[in-house]
């Protein structure tokens, strides 16, 4: 393995789908992407919704295969999932017939790595990092939609996942929660140091949680602006930093770009309609 | 506060009032019955006195050994159930796992489903001969290629996440299939089995009617012959126990390990 190659190397990833019926073109949904990503370095990748964002975070997991380019992670060239690329989605993926405590020790059940006692101890580590230890016993369908997520996001990293893939996993929350979670995520990394990709199309959680913000085009998705958010907010993301003018100018920046895109994609469907 | 939201449109009740009006709908049922038979207004003949018919029944189990006819019903049921099941649950399951075993088997499955049961019995009874296997072969019919599409639609109901979660946690195909689908779709897999069961019961009593010499539906068709009515009610009766205390047991058991949902 090269020295200095990066952690993660995606590598002019194209990814076309067969349109239905033989009259119609097939439907280009990634148009040559490459992008790096360092070991610990978290990034989000922001587009406007059905860009192909969350197609590319997919191939990366190995969950879908490109119609070009490359994959590599840590030195190894992606072919299908397995559990160093850990995935978390928006949908409640933690199992039901399972307690907090089960759903968790799910994640150490494939590993080979390690003994018995060391999965009840990472079970155990994992359970009180995400901040659950008082709700172990229950079944996730007593817990909230948040604590759920916690749960879905112990159990990836129980795992032992070199990266996280994150599908918008706090889409389908409240605002009050989703802002709790987005400032625990970022305390959770601090330990961990994982490497992340997180697909939203939220402005302000794409800003506060970033090192990286890769900004996608409309369909076929292109990268269209790469922003280092520490190059705008200095310091470490706290609760307030949300409130700081560094915050509020790039959001508003952000915002400006994907407005555009925005319009491009309603654009789009309209024509769509038109020539039907 | 409780009459009132009886009433309601989708209101609510407790387990207790439940019981109670179901105690009273079924006093009056058997009152209507007993009224409409003790004047005669349908003549006793055809509609016995519902004491006469647990009389009946009292008496094909002391002098006619009825006990034996039961067990032996209960017996070709399950037995061809168990058959059912065990073969419909791994093919079910593959038809949805694999696009090969789907796209090959469903039409044929679909297309024999749809075969009326009654209609095979008289081949069946060419094929297998009027003993038991006549009997496990028209339940099996009835029951194997409904169950397996049933099955087959509980997999396919299991959220497609679940599964990717299991491939992204180091899991293999046959890991997947085992900790995830089959643990995913078990509750409605129990519905459908009882279900299914319910079934059971219809096809064999048809099997017996048809070609038996013993049998609950044996008993129900040998006393037509004598227009015993009362026994021919007790008989209906005996399956109609039979399969609301299975179906009782089976929804206890759901309720009692599916606690999480």
């Amino acid at each position: 393995m090269d020295e200095h190659a990066p952690f993660l190397r995606v590598a002019g990833v194209t990814k076309t789908f067969d349109a239905e019926g033989a009259a119609h073109a097939p439907i280009r949904v990634i148009d040559n992407v490459s992008m790096n990503l360092a070991a610990g370095e978290f990034a989000v990748y922001l587009g406007p919704s059905g860009c192909g964002k969350t197609t590319l975070m997919r191939i990366v997991g190995g969950l879908e295969t490109a119609t070009g380019g490359e994959i590599y992670l840590a030195g190894k060239k992606v072919v299908g999932p397995d559990r160093k690329k850990g995935m978390v989605f928006q949908a409640y993926t933690s199992f039901p017939w399972l307690t907090v405590l089960e759903n968790i020790r799910f994640g150490t059940k494939y590993r080979k790595d390690i003994n018995a006692g060391e999965k009840d101890e990472i079970t155990r580590y994992y359970l009180d990092l995400v901040d659950l230890t008082d709700f172990a016993d229950f079944y996730v369908n007593r817990i909230s939609g948040g604590m759920r997520q916690r749960v879905a996001i112990a159990r990836t990293l129980a795992a032992g996942p070199d990266i996280l893939l994150m599908d918008e996993p706090f889409g389908a929350l409240d605002a009050q929660t989703r802002e709790f979670l987005q400032y625990q995520l970022l305390e959770i990394n601090r330990v961990e140091r994982k490497s992340v990709i997180f697909v939203t199309h939220d402005v302000e959680e794409a800003v506060f949680l970033a090192d990286r913000i890769f900004m996608f085009s409309a369909r076929p998705a292109t990268i269209i602006e790469e922003i280092r958010v520490a190059d705008h907010i200095p310091g470490e993301r706290t609760m307030t930093t949300k409130e700081t003018e560094a915050f509020f100018h790039l959001r508003n920046h952000v915002r400006d770009v994907m407005r555009e895109q925005s319009v491009r994609v309603e654009e789009a469907l309209t024509a769509e309609r038109g020539s039907e | 506060m409780t009459q009132r939201s009886l009433f309601a449109y989708r209101g609510t009740s407790t387990g207790h009032t439940d019981a109670i009006l179901a105690v009273f709908a079924f006093v009056g049922f058997v009152g209507v019955w007993s009224l409409i038979s003790a004047f005669e207004i349908v003549p006793q003949r055809f509609l016995p006195l519902p004491w006469k018919v647990i009389g009946a029944l009292w008496g094909m189990l002391v002098e006619r050994n009825f006990i034996e006819d039961i067990w032996i019903s209960v017996a070709r049921v399950w037995s061809a159930f168990l058959l059912s099941v065990f073969l419909a649950i791994p093919i079910g399951i593959w038809m949805s796992s694999y696009r090969i075993v789907g796209a090959a088997l469903e039409p044929i499955v679909d297309f024999i489903r749809y075969l009326p049961v009654p209609a095979l019995v008289p081949l069946l009874i060419i094929w297998f001969g009027i003993g038991e296997a006549s009997k496990i072969a028209v339940l099996f019919m009835g029951t194997f290629f409904q169950l397996a599409l049933l099955i087959a639609d509980d997999t396919k109901r299991v959220p497609r996440e679940f599964i990717e979660i299991g491939f992204t946690l180091g899991a293999r195909p046959r890991h997947i299939t085992r900790d995830i689908v089959l643990r995913s779709m078990l509750p409605s897999m129990v519905d459908n089995l009882r279900i299914t069961l319910g079934w059971c019961w219809t096809w064999i009593i048809v099997a017996e009617i048809v070609a038996a010499n013993s049998g609950i539906g044996h008993v129900i068709w040998s006393m037509r012959r004598f227009v015993r009515t009362p026994e021919v009610m007790a008989g209906i009766l005996t399956v109609g126990i039979i399969g609301l205390a299975t179906d009782q047991l089976i929804r206890f058991l759901h309720r009692r390990y599916f606690r999480y949902l």
